[in-house]
C-alpha cells in the first residue's frame, strides 16, 4: 500500500519545487505576465495531482485493490486466497465436490447472478458423472486463467469460476443469468409507424438490436470498461470505411480519459465527454431507439451503449437532430416535411411565446389589435400583477404539474394534470388572480415543448423560457432579441467532436438543407450528409427510377 | 480532457460567410435615415445616390481583395511591417505601419461607439420610452463581448446565420410598402445639377462603410479566388437593400415629406401593413429583429479592432476576452460625447468622410508600396480555428 502512494507525493511536492526553481533562476528575465502563467501551471498541476491521488484512493479499495496474485494448485489455499479478497459475502456461493476423477473442486458464483440450472446440469453433474466422456464443463463460453484479479472480476460479473485441484488455471463458465427486463417498447420516444423495439438494461441485448438490423461485416464493437467500483461495460460502435476515423478515435479517447468512480448511466458518459460541459444544449443524443441508432451509425457517428441502461447515446450530435424524429424517414416525405415544420413551430413557441406575452402586454401594447387588446385589457383588468410576474406565476405552476405527474404511480398522474390544469386554471381566473388569455398561452406553451420529439433538447427549451421571460419583462422584444442573439452565439460556439453544433445551417451547406426543414424524398437523398465527414459518400446506387 | 479539433478542413471562411460578413456589417444604422439624407440633395433621385455611390465602395473592396491575395493569410495587421520594412530592418516596418495600423484600428473602436449610439437613440425615442440610453448602449457592447469571448470561426458562423433575419424584414418591409406607392412622386426622374449627385454620394458614404473589417478577415478565407467574388456579393445585396429602402421611402412618402422626419425607415414601417398579419404597428418588432442587423455592425467592427490589437501585441485569446472588456469602458463614454441627435449625425458624417479615405487611401497606398517593391507571394490559406 506505502508503495502504491509514494509516488503521488512525490508527484504532489515536484511541480512546485520544480516552478519555484525556475522562476528564481530566470526572475530578471521573466515579466509578470509569463511568472503568472507559470503559477497557472503549477496550480493546474497540481490540482491534477490532487485528482489523480484521490482517485487512486478509490483505486486502492476497488478492482485495483485486488493483489495480482497467480491462483496455486491447491484448492483449499485458493478459496481461502478468494474469500480474503471477498470479504464477508454472504451471497458468495462455494460448492465443493469431487470430480469423476476424485479430485476436489470447488465452483465459486454469486448468489442470484446466474442461471442455476446451468451451473448443476452442466458443469456439476458433467464433471462428477462418470459415464460422459467429456472432460470438464459443457458450457457455451468457456475460459481459463490463473489470476486471481481475473476470477475475482468474472466472480462479480455474474460467472460461475470453476477451481480443480492440482491445477492452477480456474475455468470461467458463463452462467449469467439475472432477472432482466424484456424488449419492450420505448417510454420516451413513441412513434406511430417504426419499430416498436427498445432498448433494455442489458448490454448483449442491445448491441443484439444493432446488429440485427444492421448486418454489416464492418460494423465494430468496441468494449471498454469505466468506473472504478462499478466496472460498467461500454460498446463503442462504428462503421469502419463509412466513419472518419478521428471522430471515433476522440470518442475512445475521452471515453478512456474518463477517471469516474461510478458509471450508473449513460448520462455520466454523456456528461464528461460533451464538448462545453456548461451548455445547456445536449451535444451527445441520447436514444431508446435501435432504429435511430443505426440510423445514425449508417451516417458516420460513433454510438455507445452502456450497462444498466435502456439509453444509448450518438456521438457527434448537431442541433437540428434533436427535432427530428425515425418517423419523418418511414413516413412519406410530404408528411414528413409538414410535421417537421409543425415542430419548428412548435419549438419557437415553447421557447417564445410566453414572453412575447410580457412583451407585448406590457411594452407593445400597439402591436396587438385593438379589438384583441381591449379584450386583453378587461380579462387583465383584476388581475393584481404585472404580466411578468403573472407568467412567471403561471409557469411555475405549471412546471410543478409537470413534475409531479411524472412522480406520481400510473393511473394518477394523468388525472393530477387534468386537475391541475382544468380545476386550478379555472378558479385561477374566476378567482382573477391571472388573465384567462395568460392561461391559454401557459397551455399552449407546454403542448408545444411536448411535441419535441427528444426530451433533453426539450429540457433546453424549458429552461431558457425563464431567463427569456425576464429579459422580456425589462426590455420588451428588444429584450427577446438580446436573448436570442446571445443563444446564436452561443449555439454557433459548441462543436461536437469536431462538427459545428448549427451545421448545416452553419457553416451553409446546401445539400444538408434537404434534409433539415424538409425532408426530400429518399430518391433525391442519394449521398450521406457531407458535416460528419463520412467516408462512403454513395447512399443510394440506382442510377433510374425504380 | 483533450479538446483537439478532430478536422481542421472546415476553419476557413466559406464564399457565404464572407458575403454574409460584408453585407451585415453594412447594413446597420445607415439604413434608417438613408431615405432623407439621399434625398435632401437629390430629391426625387435620392435612389441614384446608393447606386452610384457604390462604385468606389466596389473599387475599395476590390482594392482590399487584391492586397489581401499579395498576402494569403496574413491580416492587415500581420502584413503591414512587411510591407513596409525590409527583411533587413524588420523593426523599421515596424514602425513605419505603426500609423496606418493605429489610425485603422481607432478608426474601427469610434464607428462602433457611433453605431451603438445612433441605434440607442432610435430605441430610446421610439420603442422603449422609458429605458434610459445607458442601458441600451450597454446591452449593445455585452453582446459584442459575448462575440469577442470566442474565436474568428464564430464570428462568421454567427453572421450567417443572423443575416438572413437581417434581409428578410428589410426586404419584406420594402415590398410591402410598395402597396401604397405614389408612383408619381418619383418623377421627374433627374432634375438636379451635377454637383448635387455628388453631395447626395457622399451622404452614402456613412452607410457603406464597415466592410474596411475585410482587410483582417480577408486572411480567412477559404480560396483566394473568392474573395473579390464574395466583396462584389457583399456589396451588391447591400447596395440593393439600400437602393430599394430609398426608393421606397420616396415613393410612399414623396421626397418633401421626408425631410421632416428623422428616421424615414421607421415611418415607412409604421406605414406599412401588411394583409393577413395579425400585427398591427410593426416598428417594434422591426427594430427588434434590427437589433440582429445592429448587433452585427457594432460587433463586427469591435471584433476586428480587438483582434487587430490581439495581433498588434502578438498575444493569445486571453488577451482578447480581457481587452475586449476593459475597452468597452471608454468606448461607453464616447459613445456618449454627442450632446444631442445633430452631434451624433455630424460625428457620423466626419467618420463617413475619415472612411472615404482610410479605405481607398490605405489600400491603395499599400498596393503602390507592394507593386513598386515587387513583393507578394502565393501561400496557402489559413485556418481560423486559433
Amino acid at each position: 500500500m506505502h508503495g502504491v502512494r509514494g509516488p503521488f507525493f512525490i508527484g504532489f511536492s515536484f511541480p512546485f519545487l520544480g516552478t519555484l526553481s525556475v522562476h528564481l533562476y530566470r526572475k530578471e528575465r521573466i515579466k509578470g505576465g509569463r511568472a503568472l502563467s507559470q503559477f497557472w501551471k503549477a496550480w493546474q498541476r497540481r490540482k491534477e495531482t490532487l485528482q489523480s491521488q484521490s482517485l487512486n484512493l478509490h483505486a486502492d479499495k476497488s478492482m485495483e485493490s485486488v493483489s495480482d496474485l497467480i491462483l496455486s494448485e491447491d484448492v483449499g489455499e485458493n478459496i481461502s486466497l478468494i474469500r480474503e479478497e471477498l470479504g464477508k459475502c454472504d451471497d458468495l456461493v462455494i460448492r465443493r465436490f469431487q470430480n469423476k476423477d476424485n479430485k476436489d473442486c470447488a465452483i465459486f458464483f454469486l448468489d442470484g447472478m446466474v442461471d442455476r440450472n446451468i451451473i448443476s446440469d452442466f458443469i456439476i453433474r458433467y464433471t462428477t458423472t462418470t459415464d460422459v466422456t467429456y472432460e470438464g464443463p459443457a458450457t457455451n463460453e468457456l475460459e481459463a486463467t490463473d489470476s486471481l484479479r481475473q476470477v475475482i472480476r468474472n466472480i462479480l460479473s455474474g460467472t460461475a469460476v470453476l477451481l480443480v485441484d492440482g491445477n492452477s488455471q480456474a475455468y470461467l463458465n458463463n452462467t449469467r443469468g439475472w432477472d432482466r427486463r424484456s424488449v419492450e417498447e420505448p417510454q420516451t420516444e413513441s412513434v406511430v409507424r417504426g419499430p416498436r423495439d427498445g432498448f433494455c438494461e442489458t448490454l448483449c441485448v442491445n448491441s443484439a438490436l444493432i446488429r440485427f438490423r444492421l448486418k454489416d461485416p464492418n460494423l465494430r464493437v468496441r468494449h471498454m470498461v469505466v468506473g472504478q467500483r462499478t466496472q460498467t461495460d461500454i460498446y463503442v460502435m462504428y462503421i469502419e470505411g463509412l466513419a472518419h476515423q478521428p471522430i471515433v478515435e476522440e470518442v475512445i479517447s475521452r471515453i478512456e480519459k474518463i477517471n469516474v468512480d461510478a458509471v450508473l448511466e449513460s448520462g455520466y458518459i454523456e456528461q464528461l465527454i460533451q464538448d462545453r460541459r456548461w451548455s445547456p444544449f445536449p451535444q451527445i443524443q441520447n436514444t431508446e431507439r435501435p432504429d435511430k441508432v443505426v440510423a445514425n451509425l449508417l451516417e458516420g457517428k460513433v454510438g455507445i451503449l452502456v450497462d444498466g441502461t435502456p439509453f444509448g447515446l450518438i456521438a457527434p450530435a448537431v442541433f437540428s437532430q434533436f427535432y427530428q424524429s425515425p418517423e419523418d424517414y418511414y413516413e412519406r416525405f410530404y408528411i414528413a416535411t409538414l410535421i417537421r415544420f409543425i415542430r419548428v413551430i412548435s419549438i419557437t413557441i415553447a421557447l417564445l411565446l410566453p414572453s412575447l406575452y410580457i412583451a407585448f402586454s406590457s411594452f407593445h401594447p400597439e402591436m396587438i389589435p385593438s379589438r384583441l387588446v381591449i379584450a386583453m385589457a378587461a380579462g387583465r383588468s383584476t388581475v393584481p400583477f404585472p404580466s411578468l410576474v403573472e407568467a412567471l406565476f403561471m409557469e411555475l405552476a405549471i412546471e410543478i404539474l409537470r413534475e409531479a405527474s411524472v412522480r406520481l404511480p400510473g393511473p394518477i398522474g394523468p388525472t393530477i394534470g387534468i386537475v391541475g390544469a382544468l380545476v386550478v386554471g379555472e378558479a385561477a381566473v374566476s378567482a382573477g388572480l391571472v388573465s384567462p388569455v395568460m392561461v391559454i398561452i401557459v397551455a399552449v406553451t407546454t403542448i408545444g415543448s411536448f411535441a419535441s420529439p427528444s426530451y433533453s433538447a426539450a429540457i433546453a427549451i424549458r429552461m431558457l423560457r425563464f431567463p427569456v421571460m425576464i429579459l422580456a419583462g425589462m426590455f420588451g422584444l428588444y429584450g427577446i432579441m438580446l436573448f436570442l442573439i446571445v443563444i446564436l452565439v452561443h449555439l454557433s460556439s459548441i462543436k461536437s467532436f469536431g462538427v459545428s453544433y448549427m451545421s448545416p445551417l452553419s457553416p451553409l451547406n446546401l445539400l444538408g438543407m434537404r434534409d433539415l426543414f424538409i425532408r426530400a424524398p429518399h430518391h433525391l437523398m442519394k449521398t450521406r450528409p457531407s458535416m460528419f465527414h463520412v467516408h462512403d459518400k454513395v447512399r443510394m446506387r440506382e442510377e433510374d427510377k425504380p | 480532457m483533450s479538446q483537439k479539433q478532430v478536422s481542421r478542413d472546415i476553419n476557413t471562411f466559406s464564399l457565404w460567410q464572407q458575403t454574409s460578413l460584408i453585407a451585415s456589417t453594412l447594413i446597420g444604422v445607415g439604413v434608417l435615415t438613408l431615405p432623407r439624407t439621399t434625398s435632401a440633395k437629390l430629391y426625387e433621385a435620392g435612389w441614384l445616390a446608393p447606386l452610384i455611390g457604390s462604385f468606389w465602395v466596389f473599387l475599395s473592396v476590390w482594392m482590399i481583395a487584391k492586397l489581401s491575395d499579395r498576402f494569403p493569410g496574413k491580416t492587415f495587421i500581420e502584413y503591414s511591417p512587411i510591407v513596409w520594412g525590409s527583411a533587413k530592418h524588420p523593426r523599421l516596418g515596424r514602425w513605419l505601419s505603426l500609423p496606418w495600423v493605429i489610425g485603422y484600428l481607432l478608426f474601427l473602436y469610434l464607428s462602433t461607439a457611433i453605431v451603438a449610439r445612433v441605434f440607442g437613440e432610435v430605441v430610446v425615442t421610439s420603442v422603449l420610452l422609458d429605458t434610459p440610453l445607458e442601458v441600451i448602449i450597454i446591452t449593445m457592447f455585452l453582446l459584442a463581448q459575448m462575440l469577442c469571448m470566442h474565436e474568428v470561426d464564430v464570428l462568421a458562423r454567427i453572421n450567417e446565420l443572423l443575416f438572413p433575419l437581417i434581409l428578410f424584414p428589410v426586404l419584406v418591409i420594402a415590398i410591402a410598402s410598395f402597396q401604397k406607392a405614389e408612383w408619381n412622386n418619383m418623377l421627374p426622374l433627374y432634375r438636379v445639377p451635377g454637383r448635387a449627385l455628388f453631395e447626395g454620394i457622399y451622404e452614402t458614404v456613412y452607410s457603406f462603410s464597415g466592410y474596411e473589417i475585410m482587410l483582417i478577415f480577408y486572411a480567412y478565407a477559404h480560396e483566394n479566388q473568392s474573395k473579390v467574388k464574395a466583396g462584389f456579393y457583399g456589396i451588391g445585396i447591400a447596395t440593393f437593400v439600400y437602393t430599394l429602402i430609398v426608393l421606397a421611402g420616396i415613393v410612399v412618402f414623396g421626397y418633401e415629406e421626408l425631410q421632416r422626419v428623422s428616421w424615414p425607415t421607421l415611418e415607412l414601417v409604421k406605414t406599412t401593413q401588411v394583409p393577413g398579419l395579425i400585427l398591427e404597428r410593426l416598428e417594434s418588432a422591426f427594430l427588434a429583429v434590427w437589433v440582429a442587423a445592429v448587433f452585427t455592425t457594432v460587433a463586427n467592427a469591435y471584433y476586428a479592432f480587438v483582434y487587430g490589437l490581439r495581433q498588434l501585441f502578438n498575444k493569445g485569446i486571453q488577451f482578447q476576452r480581457i481587452i475586449s472588456a476593459i475597452l468597452f469602458i471608454p468606448l461607453f463614454f464616447i459613445a456618449l460625447w454627442p450632446q444631442n441627435i445633430v452631434d451624433i449625425f455630424r460625428a457620423s458624417s466626419y467618420l463617413g468622410i475619415i472612411s472615404l479615405y482610410l479605405n481607398l487611401g490605405i489600400p491603395l497606398l499599400y498596393l503602390l508600396v507592394v507593386f513598386a517593391r515587387g513583393m507578394g507571394s502565393k501561400a496557402k490559406e489559413r485556418k481560423a480555428g486559433g
